[in-house]
Formats: structure tokens, C-alpha cells, sequence
């Protein structure tokens, strides 16, 4: 399936006081684990640990649903 | 008490009562000995999506401390405010004070509209000098001519 993006990123998410907490308000960082369309990127294709994936994922959908981020690329 | 940290979404038409209502939870959450630990303005953005056909909203952070019963009354006062549009409430571990990105970019943006503003300014500032130069010269021209004219008029 998707090799191209095989990589074993190791990821280290904000120990305190840095900017890469994984937090709602932080689109930034949630936008690297969404696809072009908005859908969450599965964690065999990043390669994020399962607790830092489970926290992502409730991030983004905080942030959407506060539209700090958006559901899909095609909304009206 | 909980800790607990609320974003909301008000119509972007009533931005001018958001201080008041921030005025009114700050009191209801003071009466019953709770703390704002931090409260931040994100002021209008853009939405990620159309919420009720709207395309900007004004945002609001505050993280609080404070028991349940003033959670609950924030709650049904955003539920029963026409002009909040939508609340989220998360329950935290802990206080949390910094800073957030978000408010650092409307700073930012707050501050590189007020440059523009005076560079609008200072370029009209000029221009009217560079009016008043000119006016002042021509003037002065009339004086003289009035002068001379008078003096010719004396003279004759």
C-alpha cells in the first residue's frame, strides 16, 4: 500500500515549555498528521507511536469542531 | 476546584459586547471564589467552515478555576446567548497560563495594522505640506503684486 510515506518517524512531542505540544490550538503541528482533503492520516503511514496517534486524533476533532481546522477540503 | 478550559465562538456582529460578557463570567466565576488563570481575545478569524452561514467568528479562550455549579451556569449562559455560537468546555489537569500561538499571530497582526495606519498618514502629511509650500509662495506672489500694484497706484 502507501511504502512511499514508510518512514519510521520518531516523533517527540513537546516535553514542557516546548511548541509542539500536541494540543487543539496547535494547527500547525495537527496539519502535518492531516491529508490534503483533511482526513487524519493513519499511523502506519506517519509512523506515530499509538498514544501520541490517540492524542492527535483528539486534537483534530477539537479543533474541528471549534473550525480551527476543517472536516474536508470542499466545505460550503 | 476543576480546572477547566472553554473556547467560544461569538457572532462576529456582537464583538463589541464580548468585553462586557467577559465582564459578566469574570464576576460570576469571582463570587464563587474561582481564579482566571488565563483568559485570551483571538478576536475575529476566518472559520474553517461555514458555521450558521458565517464565515468569521470571534473567538475566546479562557482557562478558569472553579466548581461545577459555576460550570454549569457558564454553560446554560452560552446555551441561552443568542450571540455565542458555539462552546467548548474541556476539563483539564491543571492551570495552564502561557501564552498560546494563537494569540501571539493576533498580536502580530493587531501591531502590523497599526504601522500600516501610520504610514497612511505620514504619506498624506506630506502631501499637504508640499500644498501649503506651494499655496504659500503663490500667495506671497499676490502680496507682491498687490504691493507693486499699490506702489505703481501711489506713485501715480
Amino acid at each position: 500500500m502507501a511504502r512511499q510515506m514508510r518512514r519510521k518517524k520518531h516523533y517527540t512531542f513537546g516535553a514542557e515549555g516546548e511548541s509542539n505540544a500536541i494540543d487543539y490550538k496547535n494547527t500547525e503541528l495537527l496539519s502535518e498528521f492531516v491529508t490534503e482533503t483533511g482526513k487524519i492520516v493513519p499511523s502506519r503511514i506517519t509512523g506515530t507511536a499509538a498514544k501520541n496517534q490517540r492524542q492527535i486524533t483528539t486534537a483534530i476533532k477539537r479543533a474541528r469542531y471549534i473550525a480551527l481546522m476543517p472536516f474536508c477540503d470542499a466545505h460550503e | 476546584m476543576r480546572h477547566y478550559e472553554i473556547v467560544f465562538l461569538v457572532h462576529p456582529d456582537q464583538s463589541s459586547q464580548v468585553p462586557a460578557m467577559i465582564d459578566r463570567y469574570r464576576a460570576s466565576i469571582e463570587t464563587t471564589s474561582g481564579t482566571i488563570h488565563r483568559l485570551e481575545d483571538w478576536g475575529r478569524r476566518h472559520l474553517a467552515y461555514p458555521i450558521k452561514k458565517l464565515q468569521k467568528a470571534h473567538y475566546v479562550l479562557m482557562n478558569i478555576e472553579c466548581d461545577q455549579a459555576t460550570l454549569a451556569e457558564l454553560e446554560s449562559s452560552f446555551r441561552f446567548n443568542d450571540a455565542v455560537l458555539r462552546s467548548m468546555t474541556i476539563l483539564m489537569k491543571k492551570a495552564m497560563t502561557d501564552a498560546t500561538v494563537i494569540a501571539a499571530e493576533t498580536a502580530e497582526a493587531v501591531k502590523s495594522e497599526k504601522p500600516a495606519t501610520e504610514a497612511k498618514a505620514e504619506k498624506i502629511a506630506p502631501t499637504d505640506e508640499a500644498k501649503v509650500e506651494k499655496l504659500a509662495p503663490t500667495e506671497e506672489a499676490k502680496v507682491e503684486a498687490t504691493a507693486e500694484a499699490e506702489v505703481k497706484a501711489d506713485s501715480e
